[in-house]
C-alpha cells in the first residue's frame, strides 16, 4: 500500500499548562480592555447625570448633597422650556420633511431609471457632508431677508427644519435606498397582477415591507437634528432658539448644573427614541 | 372564435437586446383548457407567460382576453392572476389578507369579501389558517394560498409560473393532483409554465413544447407523446435512446465506422442516422423481431419497479428497461429487438 497516503493524525489541540496560561490572560486583556471602552464611552454620560442631581450651584467634586432642585429650575424656566419645546418641534419637523422627501425619492431611485442617476444621487448626498458652518451660514444668508406675505422666513423653525433636513434627509434616503433594494420584487408583481395599483402597492405592499427601516431612518432623523447645534445657532432668534443653542450661550453665564440638566434632557430624549425603535423592532420580529 | 377564448396570443414576439426570448408565438386558450407550455430553461416559456400578465411588453403580436385585446393594459389591469415559483405571499398579511387582496383591489364589496376568502380557502383545504401568517406555514401550504389568493378573484385566465418546482417530490404529486382535481372540479382557463414533463403530461389538455421562443408543437399530451412533431420533441418528452449509426448500401456502423449488427425491417437511405426508441419499448432476446441490434451487456441498474440495463454496440449506448432478472451477465453479446412503429429516425 504504498501509493495510500497515511491516515490522518488529529491535530494537536492546546493542553499544556503555558498554553491554558495564555488564552487566560489573553481573556483578562479582552475583559480590562471592553471596561475600559465601556468607561469611556459611559463616562461622560454619567458625569453629567451626576452633576444634574448635584445640590451646589457650581459644578465641583465631591458632590455634598442630591437633589431634584435642577430638574425643578429647569422646568420652572420658561426660557429653557421654551428652548426644549424649540428642540422637539423642530426635531418633529425635520423627521416629517425628511422621512417624506427621503423615501420617496429612495422610492424612485430603486422603481425608475433616469438620465444622469449616478449625479443626482451625488447631489442628494453630498449636503451629508458639508459642513454645519457651511449650510447654516449658506440658509442664512440666502434667506436671511427674504419674507413671504410680510412673514420673515429667517429665524422661523420652518427655516431650521429645513436646513436640518439638509442632514438628515440624504441619511434616509441612503438608508431607503438600501432598504428598498431588499424588498422582494415579487410580492410586487404580485400585488400588480392581484389588481393593485401602484399607489395602492406602495402603501399596501411595499411600505409595509420597509416599516423597520422606515421607523429606524426618521428615528435617526429626528436625533440629528435634536443633537444639531451649529445650524440651528445661525438660523434662529431668542424665540425659536434650541435646546443646544441655549446651552451654549448660557455657558458664560451660568455654568451651574442647569447645564447638566439640560444635557441629561437632551440624552433621555435620544434614548427615549432608541428605546422606540428597540420595542417596534421586538414587535416586528415576534410578527414573522 | 373569440367567444369561446379565454386567451389567445397572436405572434407574439418579445426580444431582450438581441436575444429572441419569444419568437412568433400563437396559443387560443380555450374556456376551461388547461394548456401547458413545456420546455428547458431559456425556452422562452415563462418570459410568455410574463408577456401574458404584463410584466414584459411584446415587440409585437396581439394578446387577447375573452377577445379584447390586453397588450397595451399595465398588470393590475389584466383579468390575469398569476401563481408564482414561490408563492410570492405578502409576508406582512395573515392568509385571510392575502386571499382577501385581489378581491379589495378589485373593488369588490366587503360583505361579499370575507365568504369568498373563507370558500376560497376551504377549496384549497386550509380552513383554519385564516390568522396564520406565511412565515408560519409549510411550502405546500404556501403555494396553496397562492393558489387560493389567484382563484378567488376568478380571473379570466390562471397563470402558473412552475409553481411547483420549489418543492420536493412526494408535495410536488400530491399538489399537482390537487391542482387537477380543482381544475376539473371549476373548470378554470390556464396557462402552466413547466419544465416537468411528466406535470404536462399529467394535468394539461394540451402541451406546447417550447424551444429557443418558438412553439414546436402544441397537441394533447397522448399526440406530443405518441406522434412528437420533431427531434427536439421526441427526446425532450420521455426517456429515449439513440442510436447513431452511419448507412452505407445497407450495412450499418457506428459514428465512428465500426461496424454494427442492426437489423432494420425498411432500410435506410445511405448518410448519417439518429434513431430514436423509447427503453420502454426496447426488448431483449427478441431475434424474432422486425428491427433488432446486437450489443453487449454493460452494466445494470435497480430502479424498483424494473431493471435498467445498460448495452453498448460500438460507440452506441443504449438502455432497456425491463421487469425481473434476465439471464446474460455482463460482457454477453445479446439480441435486442423492436417494432418499427416504435421508433423515429432523423437525419
Amino acid at each position: 500500500m504504498a501509493d495510500t497516503a497515511p491516515p490522518m493524525e488529529p491535530p494537536k489541540l492546546a493542553h499544556t499548562p503555558r498554553a491554558r496560561l495564555d488564552a487566560t490572560l489573553l481573556r483578562i486583556l479582552g475583559l480590562a480592555f471592553t471596561v475600559f471602552i465601556i468607561a469611556y464611552i459611559a463616562i461622560p454620560v454619567v458625569v453629567t447625570l451626576v452633576m444634574s442631581f448635584n445640590e451646589a450651584s457650581v459644578i465641583r467634586f465631591p458632590i455634598k448633597a442630591w437633589s431634584f432642585a435642577w430638574y425643578q429650575d429647569f422646568f420652572a424656566s420658561p426660557q429653557w422650556v421654551d428652548a426644549l419645546k424649540s428642540s422637539v418641534i423642530i426635531a418633529l419637523g425635520t423627521t416629517v420633511i425628511s422621512t417624506v422627501s427621503g423615501v420617496l425619492a429612495a422610492w424612485a431611485f430603486e422603481r425608475f431609471t433616469f438620465p444622469l442617476k449616478s449625479v443626482v444621487y451625488l447631489v442628494i448626498m453630498l449636503p451629508l457632508f458639508m459642513p454645519g458652518v457651511v449650510l447654516g451660514l449658506g440658509v442664512a444668508m440666502a434667506f436671511g431677508n427674504v419674507s413671504i406675505f410680510g412673514y420673515d422666513i429667517y429665524g422661523t423653525r420652518g427655516l431650521v427644519m429645513l436646513a436640518h433636513s439638509l442632514w438628515a434627509m440624504p441619511l434616509v434616503f441612503m438608508l431607503m435606498e438600501a432598504t428598498f433594494r431588499t424588498v422582494d420584487h415579487r410580492i410586487v408583481e404580485a400585488s400588480y397582477d392581484l389588481g393593485g395599483r401602484p399607489v395602492q402597492t406602495f402603501f399596501e405592499i411595499v411600505l409595509p415591507s420597509v416599516s423597520t427601516g422606515i421607523i429606524s431612518s426618521a428615528l435617526f432623523a429626528f436625533v440629528i437634528s435634536l443633537n444639531e447645534f451649529v445650524m440651528a445657532l445661525f438660523l434662529t432668534t431668542r424665540d425659536t432658539q434650541t435646546l443646544p443653542v441655549l446651552m451654549w450661550l448660557s455657558l458664560r453665564s451660568a455654568g451651574t448644573p442647569r447645564l447638566a440638566v439640560a444635557s441629561v434632557v437632551l440624552a433621555g430624549a435620544v434614548f427615549v427614541s432608541l428605546a422606540l425603535i428597540m420595542v417596534w423592532y421586538v414587535r416586528q420580529l415576534k410578527k414573522t | 372564435m373569440a367567444d369561446t377564448s379565454a386567451l389567445e396570443l397572436d405572434r407574439l414576439r418579445r426580444a431582450f437586446g438581441g436575444v429572441v426570448a419569444v419568437d412568433d408565438v400563437s396559443i387560443d386558450v380555450k374556456r376551461g383548457e388547461f394548456v401547458t407550455l413545456l420546455g428547458p430553461s431559456g425556452s422562452g416559456k415563462t418570459s410568455t407567460l410574463r408577456l401574458i400578465g404584463g410584466f414584459e411588453k411584446p415587440d409585437a403580436g396581439a394578446i387577447r382576453i375573452n377577445g379584447g385585446r390586453v397588450d397595451h393594459l399595465p398588470a393590475y389591469q389584466r383579468d390575469t392572476a398569476t401563481i408564482f415559483q414561490t408563492g410570492a405571499l405578502f409576508p406582512h398579511k395573515t392568509v385571510a389578507e392575502n386571499v382577501a387582496y385581489g378581491l379589495r383591489m378589485r373593488g369588490v364589496a366587503r360583505a361579499d369579501i370575507a365568504p369568498r376568502v373563507r370558500q376560497a380557502l376551504d377549496i384549497v383545504r386550509l380552513a383554519g389558517f385564516e390568522e396564520r401568517y406565511p412565515a408560519q406555514m409549510s411550502g405546500g401550504q404556501k403555494q396553496r394560498v397562492a393558489l387560493a389568493r389567484s382563484m378567488v378573484v376568478r380571473p379570466a385566465i390562471l397563470l402558473f409560473d412552475e409553481p411547483l418546482s420549489a418543492l420536493d417530490l412526494s408535495l410536488r404529486l400530491q399538489l399537482r393532483a390537487e391542482i387537477k382535481r380543482l381544475h376539473d372540479e371549476i373548470g378554470f382557463s390556464a396557462i402552466y409554465v413547466t419544465h416537468d414533463q411528466g406535470e404536462a403530461m399529467a394535468m394539461s389538455s394540451r402541451v406546447a413544447v417550447m424551444r429557443s421562443g418558438r412553439i414546436e408543437q402544441i397537441d394533447r399530451p397522448e399526440k406530443v407523446f405518441g406522434e412528437p412533431a420533431s427531434e427536439f420533441v421526441y427526446t425532450f418528452i420521455g426517456e429515449s435512446c439513440c442510436l447513431k449509426t452511419q448507412m452505407a448500401s445497407g450495412a450499418a456502423a457506428d459514428a465512428d465506422g465500426a461496424t454494427i449488427d442492426l437489423r432494420l425491417a425498411n432500410g435506410l437511405a445511405d448518410g448519417d442516422w439518429r434513431l430514436y426508441v423509447r427503453p420502454s419499448r426496447l426488448q431483449i432476446d427478441r431475434a424474432d423481431l422486425d428491427n433488432r441490434l446486437k450489443a453487449r451487456l454493460d452494466f445494470t441498474e435497480f430502479l424498483g419497479d424494473v431493471h435498467r440495463y445498460h448495452f453498448k454496440a460500438g460507440r452506441i449506448e443504449l438502455f432497456v428497461d425491463h421487469q425481473g432478472a434476465i439471464a446474460h451477465r455482463p460482457g454477453d453479446l445479446v439480441d435486442i429487438g423492436w417494432r418499427s412503429a416504435d421508433m423515429v429516425a432523423y437525419r
